[in-house]
Parts: structure tokens; sequence; C-alpha cells
């Protein structure tokens, strides 16, 4: 079990504001897994933040690199 | 003699009751009379083969720029909506000094996407209060209003520049509740708030610099007028949206008043979210709390271009890396053959066909009008190319400014959404009418309740479909007059033929000021609306009258 938040998958889905949105599956060091939703903007820099050429690479990454995108 | 008889429709008159042949007799701009009707009008509305409902009401949109330069909020009103609830979302034009004008505009300009004409040359400011900002717009409505003020505007008026730096003081935050006082007086039905919208440079707007003090002193005063409290949760989230819904619920309790939130929608993704939120609230309401999630019927539709780099592309790493580089080397790559074959290779051996070909040409922009509503599969076609080589050159020939859209992309699985709408605790609005100009169309959701959720799938009976939009959303915004066909009630009535309501297409129109566009749908199935008493739209047209208020 990792000591912090990492991302465990990620996909792409529609967003209310009418653009593509990140949904990101977190998993807690206590085990517990979550969704958080990236905005365009913000995915993207994630994407960026992670040298991922596609979502599939961001599995494994910390969340913290989350924050750095934003 | 009576003012109008509409005759010989069905009439659902917004109770949920099964409908019954009838008419409704209307004198004042009241209606005096609902049944067998006989006596005389100066006008019949004849309505054989129709449904008789009362007026729809749009309670989440962003009219209030719009309606100072058009009283019916248009297209709102052809859609059978007689009363829509602007100010949502933490903004309002009032109460707003001329100094901070530039600032709210700004915040407006970023969720409404309105060209900075719509500012400057369509309307006159007259007003810095509440009442003023009322009056500028009461001079010719056509459509009924029921307008919200936004905390971020109270804040800003409040505490000046720190509104968006600091929590207030206790004097800041009596101060507060002296102007949401002074806006319930003027006609506001409600304060609107947002944890989640930011400015046009990105920064949180006011409201959500408040601590829970602040917003529990300003439900303390909603609550001397059983006034409702409107909030955007951290929706992106769900735990903390729930954790929004607890919250919102030891407002109401302790004040006495109605809360409601959106967005709520439903994502294959997330396909629990929606039910755990419905749990929530039912555990709310059990307790006695008035926490109402607000829920649109429409689908989302997601669009891109390649002038900006989008999601969209996310499974494709050729193209995120293309279409990240700076525009110059983007189009320069773009146009090197040997780039795009191997492009063209990633999307599949149909060439993209199954990935891109259902993409539809939206246009307003850079696209051919020919082109606009066309699909992407239909296109590559006619040129002789395959899908994605026709996204690529279609995109170059116009500077890439040709948006596309992905429809149905989200909250769109008809069977998963109509029994969510059909919840008894589920309010249905979200409109976000007159908002997102550039992005999407916000006109159409009544006629898409009918059209996909009574006709097609049969989630929600006629009679229920119109309660939603009527009774059940006047009695949970407390609008005495509205939302029912029933003596003593305002007369606002729409006549439809449930056989064929619905929403049109998506198209741009161009009718914002300085010949500014926005996406719009036309109605269908809408044959006359009445707003109290007099006809406002009929036979596709507008007319004359101007009998909309600011009603509370
Ligand atoms: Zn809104």
């Amino acid at each position: 079990m990792s000591a912090e938040a990492i991302i465990i998958g990620a996909q792409i889905v529609a967003g209310h504001d009418g653009s593509a949105e990140l949904l990101v599956n977190l998993r807690h060091p206590n085990g517990a897994e979550s969704p958080v939703v990236l905005d365009e903007a913000t995915g993207l820099k994630l994407m960026k933040t992670c040298g991922a050429a596609h979502v599939d690479e961001l599995t494994g990454q910390s969340w913290r690199r989350i924050v750095e995108g934003l | 003699m009576y003012d109008v008889i509409v005759r010989g429709g069905l009439v659902v008159d917004g109770s949920g009751a099964p409908g019954y042949l009838g008419d409704v007799a209307v004198q004042d701009g009241k209606i005096v009379a609902v049944g067998q009707i006989t006596g005389d009008a100066l006008r019949f509305v004849e309505a054989e083969g129709r449904i008789v409902a009362p007026g729809f009401i749009d309670p989440h949109t962003h009219f209030d720029v719009q309606l100072l330069w058009d009283g019916a909020a248009k297209p709102a009103l052809e859609h059978g909506i007689t009363c829509v609830v602007p100010g949502n979302c933490s903004l309002s034009l009032a109460p707003l000094r001329a100094a901070d004008r530039q600032q709210v505009i700004g915040m407006f300009q970023q969720i409404e996407e309105m060209p900075p004409a719509a500012f400057t040359e369509a309307f006159e400011w007259t007003w810095e209060d509440f009442a003023g900002y009322r009056a500028a717009i009461e001079k010719s409505l056509s459509i009924n209003v029921a307008p919200l003020v936004g905390h971020s505007v109270i804040r800003l008026w409040v505490m000046g520049p720190h509104a968006q730096e600091r929590a207030a003081d206790a004097g800041e935050i009596s101060a507060m509740q002296d102007m949401l006082r002074e806006c319930l007086d003027a006609g506001a039905v409600g304060l609107s708030t947002s944890f989640v919208d930011v400015d046009e440079n990105g920064r949180p707007v006011p409201s959500r610099f408040a601590q829970f003090e602040e917003l529990d002193a300003l439900s303390a005063v909603l609550g001397e007028y059983g006034r409702m409290l409107q909030i955007v949760p951290e929706f992106y989230a769900i735990d903390i949206t729930i954790a929004r819904i607890d919250q919102l619920a030891e407002l109401s309790l302790k004040h006495n008043i109605p809360t409601t939130f959106s967005p709520v929608f439903d994502s294959t993704a997330t396909p629990d979210n929606v039910a755990r939120t419905v749990a929530r609230v039912e555990e709310q309401f059990s307790r006695g709390a008035r926490v109402w999630p607000q829920m649109q019927t429409r689908p989302i539709d997601i669009s891109f271009s390649l002038l900006r780099p989008s999601l969209f592309f996310a499974r494709l790493p050729r193209w995120v890396r293309i279409l990240r580089q700076p525009l110059e080397q983007r189009i320069a790559a773009l146009r090197d053959p040997e780039t795009v074959a191997k492009m063209v290779a990633d999307t599949g051996p149909d060439g993209g066909e199954r990935m891109m070909g259902r993409l539809v040409v939206r246009g307003g922009d850079g696209a051919p009008v020919e082109l606009t509503g066309r699909t992407l599969s239909d296109i590559a076609k006619d040129r002789g190319e395959v899908t994605a080589l026709a996204l690529i050159n279609l995109s170059l020939e116009h500077g890439l400014d040709v948006a596309l859209l992905s429809a149905n992309a989200g909250h769109e699985v008809t069977d998963r959404i109509g029994p969510m709408l059909a919840h008894p605790l589920v309010h249905i609005g979200a409109s976000d009418g007159g908002a997102h100009l550039a992005s999407f169309s916000t006109y159409g959701d009544t006629g898409y309740l009918f059209s996909e959720f009574v006709r097609k799938s049969g989630a929600l009976s006629l009679e229920q479909a119109v309660a939603k939009l009527t009774a059940e959303t006047a009695d949970i915004w407390g609008l005495k007059d509205r939302g029912r066909l029933e003596a003593g009630k305002a007369a606002d009535i729409v006549i439809f033929d449930a056989a064929t309501i619905g929403r049109g297409e998506e198209r741009p129109a161009f009718d914002m000021p300085g010949n500014g566009m926005r996406y719009v749908r036309a109605a269908t199935g809408i044959d006359t609306v009445l707003v109290n008493g007099q006809v406002a739209y009929a036979g596709g047209q507008y007319s004359e009258a101007r009998a909309g208020v600011v009603c509370v």
C-alpha cells in the first residue's frame, strides 16, 4: 500500500459544460477509492505533467500531479 | 364576457391528475374558470386535439443580461416557458455599483460567453440596486421573471475588492444581511451561491470566499421570507457533493427554507453518483429538510476543434502530441503527408470511421454553412477521403476553426435517466438558459422531456411531466400564483400537441448584440403560449404583448 493517494485509472467523460473532461480514479492509502472529475484544461495539464500521451499512462501516478496542474 | 376562452382542449392542470376535456376562461390576466364554460369572450383560442397546460417554469437560467433587450428570453417562450428564474450560480446584475460593473461583466462572460457588445451597446445601465434592475427589465417583459439575487454580487457590494480575497467580518456579514433583505423586498425570490465557479481570470467568484457563518447568516434572512437558497456544489467529486447536501439540509431545517442544487447528471463512468445523491436527499427529506436536486433532461453533447487541444483525442497519443504543439507547428504537422498518414493509421483500419464518423459539423465558426449539421462520415464520402483525413483536411481548409459535435456523450441513457427524472424528489431544471451561448444550446429541454421520456420511453405520464414543469416547480419555489390551471391563478397557459412537442436540431443563430453567435433550438408542437392572459406566442410568431411581470 502506498503512503499517498495514487491514480489507478482515468477515462474521458462528457463534462456538463460541453467539453470533454477527465475522470480520474484515485486509491487512497486506506484502500478507499474515489473518482474526481477534472475539467478539460486541468486534465490536459495533468497529462502533460505526467508526460502521458494516452490516458492509460496516468495509472500509477501520484495524486500530487493533479495539484501541479492546477 | 371573458377576455379569453381556451376551448375544447385536454386540460392537464399541473396537479398530476388525469387530463380531461374542457375549457379555460381568462379575465384580467387570471384564470377565472376551468371546465365546461359557456359564455362569450373577446378572443377564443381553439385547442381541440391539443393539450392545455400551465406554462412551464424554468428554474435555472442566466437570462439576466438578455432580458434587458429581449423581454421574451427567446427562444424560451416559444418552448412553452412562461416563467424563468435568472440570477443563478451566485451571479445577478444587481445590486451592483457602477464601479464594479466591469468585474461582474467578466464573471458573466465566463459563464454566458456573451459578446462584449451585449454589455456596451444593447442596453443602458440605469441601476445599481435590485429595485432598479427590476424596473429596467419590467418595462418590456413578455415572459415572467422570478429573479434570484447572487451571493457574489452582494459580497462585492459590501466588501469591494476584498470580496475576492477573504472571509467577511461580523460587520460585513450584517451588511450583507441587510442588502439581501433589501433585494428580497424588491422582488428577489431567493439567493444563489456557488462553490465552483471562477471569473474570467480563473479566480474563484466572491461567494467562494464565504465561511459557513456567512452562508448561515444569509440563510437566516432567507428564513424570514421563506425563500430559496440555490447552490452549485462541488459536483465533480461525489463525496463533497454529499457533504454539501448535508450542509444544505442543516440550513433548510434551521431556517425553514427550501434549497436546491445542480448540476446532477448521470454518467456511465460513475454509474452510482445519482443513486448516492438521491439516497442522501431521501434521508434528508425524511428528517424534514428540503434539498432539491435539480436535474437536466437533455443529454450532454461535447464539442471540440483542432484549434485547441482537446481531451477528445486522449486515446490517440500521436494526435495528442501533434495537437499540443503551438499553432504554427501544429498546422505544419497537419500538412505533412507522412505525419498525416500515421495519424490516420492510428485511428484504425477503417480510417477513423467508427471513432469519428458520427461527429457532426456544428457551424457558427469557420466551417462553411452548407456543412452545418452533416456528419463527418457523410462529408468524408463526398470528399472521397477516409474519415480521419477528412477531419484533418476540412479543418486545415478553415484555419482549424471547425467545431465538431459528439452528440449524446453523457447523461444520455434514456432508460437510466427516465426513472431519475420521474423520482418525486428530483426537481427538473438546470437548463442554464441564456448561458454557454457559444458552446451549446440550452433551449428545448422541456420539449425533450415530452419527446424522449413521455412519448418514447414512457418513464413519465404526460400529466406527471406537466406537473414536474409547473405545479411542482411553483411549489418548490413558493411561486403562489403560478403552475396550475385553477381559478385565481395567473393565466400562464401553453397549448401544445402531445404527439409532436419536442426540440428542433441545434443550429447557430447570429441574434446577439453585435451579431454575436449562439446556439439555439426551435420548438416543435407548441401552438400558443399565454402569459398573464395575453397571447405572447402563436402560430410560430411572437406577439406584441408585454404582459410579463416580475413574479414572487
Ligand atoms: Zn448556472
